[in-house]
């Protein structure tokens, strides 16, 4: 009776330690992240009232000679699709589409649409009104919150101010063939072999030429927000990573590698906005360069449409995965492990990240092209 | 036209122009890219927003085809989806080829979509792309520029390729020699104060070609001062020096410092004492057409 009585006892005690570990040690399941269709807008139906054309503002258009632009600040995201150009508002949808002539320069503050021999450029507000009207010959483009003008002949550039003046000017060898910008530093790639990086006053704060490869040449090149990172890929037989850092007063390789690849075309890559990555294409899908750990991993997939976005807060990767019949929204980790995949049609796309909103331009011809909100959510 | 392979004629053509003179007979050992190659702007031509580096090429259709045997290093395709480049392009749809002896050549202003990237190694005559009008250039045709690694320097590319038939010398359309805004018009004026003075010629070598850009630029200019050689220019290299590109390494003359604004080119600055001065211009295209041009003038 004694005995049945610690059988009793104990099976009690075990029962009574369950439910504590039950109650005490609960944790709650992880949620699952999916995101969640917010708003889906049509281009054909965005207003067309900014379609200004580069040949000159047409009758609607206002002028303001007075107006000053922040080229990195404004509430609009621009984007190009299928022939189109525009902005959207992250809460409303698109803001207009304008049929895109021979070249655009889009900014979230500004944009340039020209000629393919412009006489002047006209530099606009995203609601269409011309600030400045710029004279110099090129053709511009916009990196970082900065206007660049690159020359005929893509052996020389300029950088202008939101008033339309040159605030330096660079000659280079040879042809430029790769560019990357942070807000401090603007990295040129060029035909001969070497990297250049230019200073905000136009001074020469980098100049490397990283070797070693049969044929010299600068394929790709990115510099980091902070301009303490700038990576290239280089070189024909063999093509090779170089990852430079700044170190006090100069720049250091502090990486590199030779790749199996064999681009003889402009390669993309980029920085993670927090540094923390290095994106770049490589031939069998998305390499990823650890900045920390200066370890590298490889995304497998089709050819990219772009490099996509990283979502620092959710150590998320998200690219545009190009197939045969569609195109692929991929959600990956950045050791290269594929989380996610949505396929979808479309001719052109483009994706991009705002906090956790995530909007999608899907073109399935070049008359049907529409942009969607997507969110993150936890459920 | 058939290939003709000779590495040691590019190296003897380079080291005639490194050493000043022209080759007074081309070596043919490259082709031209154009089956009828008519150059509408010559190496060295002042065109809007640049000095040329290379030759335009006018063209209303047809192939652009290898100089020689090579190897396809880099191209640029406006109509391809694989132009991920975050920056335009001012050479529109373009190739490189890299050739013997560190010769790379640039062939600029393909129709967009023709190129042909799926190239590696090429032959003379591989065709590259189609005849275009894309980028920064003027007309249709083609942008071709010959990049000599090496020296890391533009070469013109008439020093290279095979002589095309010209038997029209260059004009010297007017002299004038400037000072502080004002200009002495030589042959028109008959005195002038003495002073320091900018002698400005306004050249032009006349070309066959359906159109062209800027004031097409000769092959060679000497300036003679009263019997003294005071300038002696050949449009032979282009290269970076300081952040700019300049032509006449010697000189070091960039598009600003090289141009007028009214386009004439400024040759030199020169120190005019009292005195009768005769001024000696001779102007030769790269066939060898020469015009040669004296005036007098009375410095008081």
């Amino acid at each position: 009776m004694e005995e049945s009585g610690k059988r009793r006892f104990a099976a009690i005690m075990l029962a009574v330690a369950g439910l504590a570990y039950f109650f005490l040690a609960a944790r709650p399941l992880s949620k699952a992240l999916v995101l969640e269709p917010r708003w889906a807008h049509a281009l054909d139906a965005a207003p067309a009232l900014a379609a200004p054309t580069a040949a000159g503002a047409p009758s609607a258009t206002k002028t303001q000679s007075a107006l000053r632009l922040d080229f990195g600040a404004g509430s609009g995201i621009p984007y190009r699709i299928a022939g189109r150009y525009g902005y959207f508002d992250p809460e409303s949808g698109p803001v207009f589409a304008a049929p895109e002539g021979f070249g655009v320069a889009l900014s979230p503050g500004a944009y340039i649409a020209y000629d393919r021999l412009p006489e002047s450029l006209e530099l606009r507000a995203p609601d269409g009104t011309v600030a400045q009207r710029i004279a110099e010959p090129g053709y511009p483009f916009f990196a970082a919150g900065r206007l660049f003008l690159l020359a005929p002949g893509q052996c020389a550039v300029s950088e202008l101010d939101s008033d339309g003046r040159v605030l330096w000017s660079r000659g280079f060898s040879s042809v430029i063939t790769a560019f990357s910008a942070s807000p401090a530093l603007a990295v040129f790639g060029l035909m001969d072999g070497q990297i250049v990086g230019i200073g905000r006053g136009g001074e020469e704060l980098l100049a490397f030429s990283p070797g070693g490869s049969r044929i010299a040449g600068i394929y790709g090149c990115a510099v980091s927000a902070d301009g303490s990172l700038v990576a290239a890929i280089s070189g024909i037989d063999r093509q090779r990573l170089v990852v430079l850092e700044r170190r006090s007063s100069a720049y250091r390789v502090t990486y590199h590698r030779w790749l199996e690849s064999d681009f003889r075309r402009s390669v993309a890559m980029a920085f993670t906005e927090d540094g923390r990555y290095l994106f770049y294409e490589a031939p069998t899908g998305l390499g990823i360069y650890n900045c920390d750990a200066r370890r590298e991993a490889l995304l497998a997939a089709e050819p990219l449409s772009s490099l996509g976005a990283y979502a620092p807060e959710r150590d998320l990767l998200l690219a545009l995965e190009r197939g045969q019949a569609t195109t692929r929204l991929v959600a990956a980790s950045p050791e290269g492990r594929r989380l996610y995949t949505a396929p979808f049609a479309a001719a052109d796309a483009f994706l991009v990240r705002r906090g956790d909103a995530l909007f999608l331009g899907v073109a399935e011809s070049a008359d049907s092209a529409s942009i969607l909100r997507l969110d993150f959510k936890e459920e | 036209m058939k290939p003709r392979r000779a590495g040691w004629r590019i190296t003897a053509c380079l080291a005639a122009a490194v050493g000043g003179f022209p080759c007074a007979s081309p070596l043919s050992a490259l082709e031209w890219p154009l089956d009828e190659p008519r150059p509408a702007a010559t190496f060295g031509t002042p065109a809007r927003g640049r000095l040329l580096s290379g030759l335009l090429l006018a063209a209303d259709a047809g192939l652009v085809r290898s100089i020689g045997d090579g190897e396809l290093v880099y191209h640029r395709d406006g109509g391809s989806s694989t132009d991920v480049s975050p920056f335009p392009s001012t050479l529109g749809s373009f190739a490189i080829v890299e050739h013997e002896r560190g010769i790379a050549a640039l062939y600029a202003g393909l129709a967009p979509g023709s190129v042909s990237s799926y190239l590696n190694k090429t032959r003379a005559e591989s065709i590259l792309g189609g005849v275009g009008s894309s980028g920064w250039i003027e007309g249709r045709g083609l942008f071709l520029a010959l990049f000599d690694r090496p020296a890391a320097r533009w070469v013109n590319p008439l020093l290279l390729l095979p002589a095309l038939p010209d038997r029209t010398p260059p004009l010297i359309r007017s002299a004038a020699l400037v000072r502080e805004g004002k200009s002495y018009a030589l042959g028109e004026t008959k005195s002038l104060p003495q002073g320091e003075y900018l002698v400005a010629l306004d050249l032009f070598d006349p070309l066959d070609a359906s159109w062209s850009v800027g004031t097409s630029a000769p092959y060679y200019v000497r300036l003679v001062v009263d019997g003294a050689k005071v300038a002696e220019l050949r449009y032979d290299v282009l290269l970076a020096r300081e952040g700019r590109l300049v032509l006449f390494p010697e000189a070091a003359v960039d598009r600003a410092s090289y141009l007028l604004p009214d386009g004439r080119a400024a040759l030199t600055r020169l120190f005019f004492r009292r005195g009768r001065a005769v001024i000696e211009a001779l102007v030769r295209d790269y066939a060898g057409n020469e015009r040669k041009t004296s005036w007098s003038v009375l410095v008081e």
